[in-house]
């Protein structure tokens, strides 16, 4: 008899507790439209591997299908890989091109992520796992997933939630951050814009060129970086249309929906009922900030050596996050609202797409930096 | 160099994260300096061309 109830006496209030985090992510995806991609399938993962005996990470002494997934898609960084794959297929450096300067805020917004990292040693992490946090501030799930892979995975749960809930709350963070630290006068800064073409031999090289110098530069940076360009180089060849549709469509979806269930089975009540759990969350949210900060602020500086008449609207520093293109439609309805008609959406594309190849080679530089000092 | 990372070795985990704060932004500044430049030099034998 007690086997038969065995569901109903193994479950714990902690458990009762992950089903309201798993079912406020499903709402927070249906309801609010955050993230739904992963915020669900996440929310679910987070329910199913807290139901009694957690049978779908192991049942009878052999894994569970979740297991199967995460060690095949998250061990061994597969999934946010391929995902990579996809996004560079999505992904036009044309706007980057035509305002190159623009690469710069992708540098600059990376901020948060060494600032966090910070944060997170005096609060009493180790330099990996605050490594692994301070990542988050990257804006960019897949490198997230794989630096806590990494270098924290009993916090890959946590990590990954805070990553890809402040994404879908980048038209919430951004403006307050933009507006306190930018006058109305600067934000109604004009920028022209010039509509040439580029050559498809240079969009066909810059991903070759980007993942040779990356190789060099932060060997270790050369899946991510080169899992990105390799989608950019199908997108740009123009022979492989049908490869680069099938990359941007089946293969992103079908990806997400393992990685964001796969992440949810990471999300037992023992690892993610702790404080750190809230705290990676509060750093998280300081990650975004310090992102927006330094590439608004990095372009006030890059204004002072410009002439008056070249000036940058440092919102477009903002964009330099990877949250693509999220930020840069915030950016650009921020513009529109301190002054109507004006358009700076092509220039917050080109920061916006340049945070996405600067979030991915940051990732690098931790991957690079952070084993040389932490065994 | 190597004197540098052993003696960081030594150091708190803070003055550790401070290090790697200080050479990523300069590694990530650095290697996007290079796409530019590649970009700029494109940008220049794309209007030759």
């Amino acid at each position: 008899m007690q086997e038969l109830l065995i569901g109903f006496t193994s479950v714990t209030w902690q458990n009762g507790v992950m089903y309201l985090v798993g079912l406020t992510l499903i709402l927070l995806a249906i309801l609010k439209g955050y993230e739904p991609m992963l915020l669900l399938p996440i929310g679910f993962g987070a329910i199913l591997v807290n139901l009694p005996l957690a049978s779908v990470l192991s049942y009878e002494g052999e894994p569970g299908f979740l297991q199967v997934l995460f060690n095949a898609g998250i061990s061994t960084e597969l999934f946010p890989l391929l995902i990579f794959i996809a996004v560079g297929a999505m992904i036009d450096f044309g706007p980057l091109f035509k305002n190159p300067i623009m690469i710069f805020f992708g540098a600059a917004a990376q901020l948060g992520i060494f600032a966090t990292m910070i944060v997170a040693t005096l609060l009493g992490f180790d330099l990996k796992v605050a490594a692994a946090i301070g990542i988050i501030g990257a804006a960019d799930g897949p490198t997230a997933i794989f630096v806590a892979g990494k270098f924290a995975k009993e916090y890959l749960g946590p990590i990954s939630v805070a990553a890809y809930s402040y994404m879908s709350l980048v038209p919430l963070i951004q403006p307050p951050v933009v507006r306190l630290l930018t006058t109305k006068h600067e934000r109604r800064i004009h920028m022209e814009y010039h509509e040439a073409s580029v050559p498809k031999w240079i969009k066909i090289a810059f991903p070759i060129f980007v993942t040779c110098v990356a190789g060099f530069v932060a060997p270790i940076s050369v899946p991510l970086i080169g899992s990105l360009m390799f989608g950019n180089l199908i997108r740009e060849s123009g022979v492989l249309e049908r490869l680069s549709q099938t990359a941007q469509n089946e293969l992103a979806y079908l990806v997400t929906l393992l990685l964001g269930i796969t992440i949810g089975s990471s999300m037992t009540a023992d690892k993610f009922l702790r404080l750190e759990t809230l705290m990676i969350m509060g750093m998280g949210l300081v990650a975004f900030i310090f992102d927006t900060a330094g590439g608004v602020l990095f372009a006030k500086l890059v204004n002072i050596f410009l002439p008056k008449d070249k000036k940058i609207n440092p919102m477009v520093g903002a964009c330099g996050i990877s949250a693509f293109p999220m930020s840069a439609r915030v950016i650009q309805k921020m513009a529109s609202e301190d002054e109507k008609g004006n358009i700076i959406l092509m220039q917050a594309i080109g920061s916006n797409v340049s945070g996405q190849v600067g979030s991915v080679i940051a990732g690098g530089m931790v991957l690079a930096l952070v084993p040389l000092l932490a065994f | 160099m190597e004197n540098l990372i052993i003696d960081l070795q030594s150091q708190s985990v803070t003055v550790q994260a401070i290090a790697v704060s200080v050479g990523g932004l300069i590694g990530v500044f650095a290697t996007l300096a290079v796409f530019f430049l590649i970009i700029r030099l494109s940008n220049r034998l794309g209007k030759k061309a």
